[in-house]
């Protein structure tokens, strides 16, 4: 018995190494990109393209999030996309009406939530694959947005319907010598903010809630979860709402910086969401998945793209390098789930 | 603990070692040990196997006939030992292996792919081919030469999904035959057949028999073995005991080899007694088709134990009454209560609580820690009133059963399924203990763990009782039933066939019930 417990310890700590390994091994990518940007081109490490990629990388960062949720219960939410959009166009068309912005806002958040409440209704209640379920959600979203906009984007919102996405605090712009404004500090963009906020308050929501831990058991085994008592398909309906919302949200923030509902805004996006979770080491098997490994994972495919832009290699290029970056990732994710 | 137990020397004085010339083995196995992590699967097993022969192997469950055919057939490879197949010494390194050479094993759950054909599945991976397509006609031909060699009216164009379980299996030995087996090996094969059916199963093992393939022969219905079987190999605990002619023996004496004489110090004294007390009880519980009028008390400080064979239903009335499958009608009554339980929420806000057969299917998340797994049914009890969970709660209440229960684990964070099959059972435990639950049904709490573990499972229900807790134990294992319960609850194809004192009866009375020779309303 002695050399049994030995046994298990001895594969206790390989398992630890193994997994602050892959933690550390996501994180090392992440600066070695950061390294080699830097030293291939030298606007990448100012100031001002750091708040840029950080911007870029928040609308990943939002659908990532709920997707890390959906991703722990072992399900998948491919309408996200899609679902932005939809969000996004009501609350142009909302505001368009004269409603105060952060009302419509308000209400295109609402709407993403409304979406995510039906494909949780569908997996649960109708006992849909997530996979199927979604996948009809993103065309229902995708052509609600355009059937209500006529396919044409939604313009003239006024600048205040701008300012979540393009507003920052605490910029500091100096009237320069020669009369034109010079920035001293660009500033921290709402975008930014209410990332990491929504990141602190996903990860409590994920490690400290009775909802969280729920998504987690559900995921491992759900049947077990079941015949503990564990509400599974309310609990399941929260992630997709959760889902549902991060993406409305998402979309209010695109549409705001562009300052017109695209009803085309977002297609493909759900696939950065996946992506970004599954880098941080979300497992698609499920009961495996953390917001600090996503919030990396969207930051990888933010920075590989914006540098890969600063060196001027095509688009094309960035796409296959990020495809192989999410196999590479996986595989190594795979390798830690083997013993 | 384990040194204290008495092992029973194998009678080895009477096994049967006669070598005639003309009955040389086909199959010899021997020395065969298999260590798996913690767990000593076989110790030094010995098989032999003759051309034409049926030979039973028999044994309870957890004895280590299923661990000696996985090595036999090739799926797991033996630590020590050897297989001798026709004089030659072989390590098969797959089933393919196994199979090319006329080893061929017969699963109880058959492994036919439902929605394609006869003929597809005998030939399944190694499809005739004219050029790059598969040649459907001389597959369905040949599939057919081996169907009607069995006298099986089936056509080998039937899909596998229209044949009724006892055809499907006369697929597989159809299957068997077109694979040229001189090694056959039939796990449970009767074990959802009909009589007829069984009869037409018989017929052909004899003709199997007299075309010279050897035949193991692998069954829980000690009295079928008289009418086909020629030897018996019985296992005990991973270990050889006896192979014996089946004229010699009567089936007693296979019970008694499969069961052992020790059996007394498997089980810990019982130190908790029975009072008059009736804490819960069931009424004409029914579920359509499953079971019918299913009634049985509990009282304080009693092990009420279910007996039956494989579907008799004991675990679906255990999984209804606590709302896990639905029922249509009955009451379930907990301390004069009568419940209204509609899922295993309202089971377990009554106190009822379920420890399934199968931990890693339905009882663990073993991807997540022992203390996430011990505080999962009871999160309100270390979360405050905001719904925030307190660390310092979940641990000291993980830790409270960590040592209540002995749980072998490195720490409260360790990943259960790193653990032994013991302590998962203890977490598991674990979990219901720290829900308060007051009456706890354990099905197959024992399969799977070691000796030492099982007899630390077997203290713990006792103490269970003792405290007043309703312990209802499921178990295939009768000698568990004799030796840990106080009262029987015998199943029989869906319904109750009689209530026993435990200790006014026996294996063989057990049996009877359970096989629907003796019902307690006749």
């Amino acid at each position: 018995m002695a050399i049994t417990e030995i046994g298990v310890q001895d594969r206790k700590m390989n398992l630890d190494r193994k997994d602050l390994i892959q933690k550390f091994a996501a994180l090392a990518g992440l600066v070695l990109l950061v390294i080699a940007f830097a030293l291939t081109s030298t606007a990448f490490l100012t100031m001002s393209n750091g708040v840029t990629i950080a911007l870029q990388t928040t609308s990943i960062a939002f659908l990532g999030f709920g997707a890390t949720c959906v991703i722990i219960t072992g399900g998948i939410d491919l309408s996200v996309g899609s679902v932005l959009a939809l969000a996004g166009v009501v609350a142009g068309m909302v505001a368009k009406e004269g409603i105060p912005v952060p009302i419509a806002m308000a209400v295109g958040v609402i709407a993403g939530g409304v979406c995510g409440l039906i494909n949780g209704l569908i997996i649960t209640r109708m006992r849909l694959p997530p996979f199927i379920a979604t996948l009809g959600m993103m065309m229902v979203a995708r052509g609600v947005a355009l059937q209500i906009t006529g396919a044409r984007p939604v313009s003239g919102l006024g600048e205040s319907f701008g300012v979540l996405g393009n507003g920052s605090l605490l910029r500091v712009v100096e009237e320069g010598a020669n009369g034109f404004p010079k920035v001293v500090f660009p500033g921290i963009p709402y975008p930014v903010i209410v990332m990491v906020v929504l990141a602190i308050v996903i990860a409590i929501l994920l490690l400290k809630t009775t909802f969280g831990r729920h998504l987690y058991a559900i995921g491992s085994n759900e049947e077990a979860a079941r015949l503990s008592g564990v509400n599974v398909a309310r609990t399941k309906i929260g992630a997709y709402v959760l889902a549902g919302l991060l993406a409305g949200l998402c979309g209010c923030v695109l549409m705001s910086r562009l300052v017109t509902a695209q009803p085309n805004e977002g297609v493909a996006y759900e696939l950065d969401a996946i992506a970004s979770a599954v880098i941080g080491g979300t497992s698609l098997v499920g009961g495996v998945g953390t917001i600090s490994g996503t919030v990396i994972g969207a930051f990888i495919i933010g920075i590989l793209r914006n540098g890969l832009n600063m060196n001027g290699v095509s688009s094309f290029i960035q796409m296959i390098t990020i495809g192989l970056v999410i196999i590479v990732t996986v595989w190594i994710d795979q390798m830690r789930n083997r013993k | 603990m384990l040194t204290n137990q008495v092992r029973p020397v194998p009678d080895t004085g009477a096994t049967v070692m006669t070598r005639a010339a003309d009955d040389r083995p086909i199959l010899t196995a021997t020395g065969i040990t298999k260590r798996f992590p913690g767990v000593l699967a076989l110790d030094n097993v010995h098989l032999e196997l003759r051309r034409g022969e049926v030979h039973a192997l028999c044994g309870e469950n957890g004895a280590g006939k299923s661990t000696l055919m996985k090595i036999i057939t090739g799926l797991y490879q033996t630590d020590e030992g050897e297989v001798v197949f026709k004089g030659e010494k072989r390590h098969f390194q797959s089933i393919q292996e196994a199979q090319a050479v006329g080893i061929t094993m017969i699963h109880q759950e058959l492994n036919l792919v439902p929605h394609l054909t006869v003929a597809e599945n005998i030939y399944l991976a190694r499809e005739p081919r004219k050029g790059l397509f598969i040649n459907n006609r001389k597959m369905e031909a040949d599939a057919q030469v081996y169907l009607d060699r069995l006298k099986v009216n089936i056509k080998a164009s039937d899909p596998v999904l229209s044949l009724t379980v006892a055809r499907q299996q006369m697929v597989e030995i159809a299957k068997a035959l077109s694979l040229n087996a001189e090694v056959l090996i039939m796990d449970e094969p009767t074990s959802s057949l009909t009589e007829s059916e069984i009869d037409r199963l018989f017929e052909i093992i004899q003709e199997l028999k007299a075309q010279g393939v050897g035949i193991i022969y692998i069954s829980h219905r000690l009295d079928e073995l008289r009418r086909i079987v020629d030897r018996v190999t019985v296992m005990r605990d991973g270990r050889y005991v006896s192979t014996r002619d089946l004229a010699a023996i009567t089936v007693d004496d296979i019970v008694a080899a499969m069961v052992g004489r020790a059996l007394e110090d498997k089980f810990p004294e019982r130190t908790s007694t029975p009072t008059a007390e009736e804490i819960f009880a069931v009424h004409g519980l029914s579920r359509d088709k499953v079971f019918e009028n299913i009634g049985f008390t509990l009282r304080r400080g009693e092990i009420l134990g279910f007996a039956g064979l494989m579907g008799a239903g004991r675990t679906e009335v255990a999984r209804a009454i606590f709302g896990a499958d639905p029922k249509t009608r009955g009451t379930v009554t907990l301390a004069g209560r009568a419940l209204d339980i509609r899922s295993p929420i309202d089971a377990i806000n009554a106190g009822i609580a379920y420890l399934s057969e199968d931990r890693k299917l339905n009882g663990l998340a073993v991807r997540m820690s022992v203390k996430d797994n011990i505080t999962m049914a009871n999160m309100a009890a270390v979360t405050d009133r905001f719904g925030f969970i307190n660390d310092a709660a979940e641990r000291k209440a993980a830790q409270r059963y960590v040592g209540l229960l002995n749980i072998k684990t490195p720490s409260l964070t360790q990943i259960v399924r790193n653990l032994s099959g013991g302590n998962q059972q203890k977490v598991v435990i674990g979990k219901w203990l720290f829900r308060d639950s007051r009456v706890l049904f354990f099905d197959e709490p024992t399969r799977g763990i070691d000796v030492g573990a099982k007899f630390a499972i077997y203290q713990l229900l006792d103490k269970l009782a003792r405290d007043g807790v309703g312990v209802i134990l499921i178990t295939s294992e009768l000698p568990e039933i004799l030796g840990m319960t106080d009262r029987v609850v015998v199943f029989h194809e869906g319904e109750v066939t009689g209530i026993l004192e435990t200790r006014q009866t026996s294996q063989e009375e057990i049996m009877q019930y359970a096989s629907g020779v003796k019902h307690m309303s006749c």
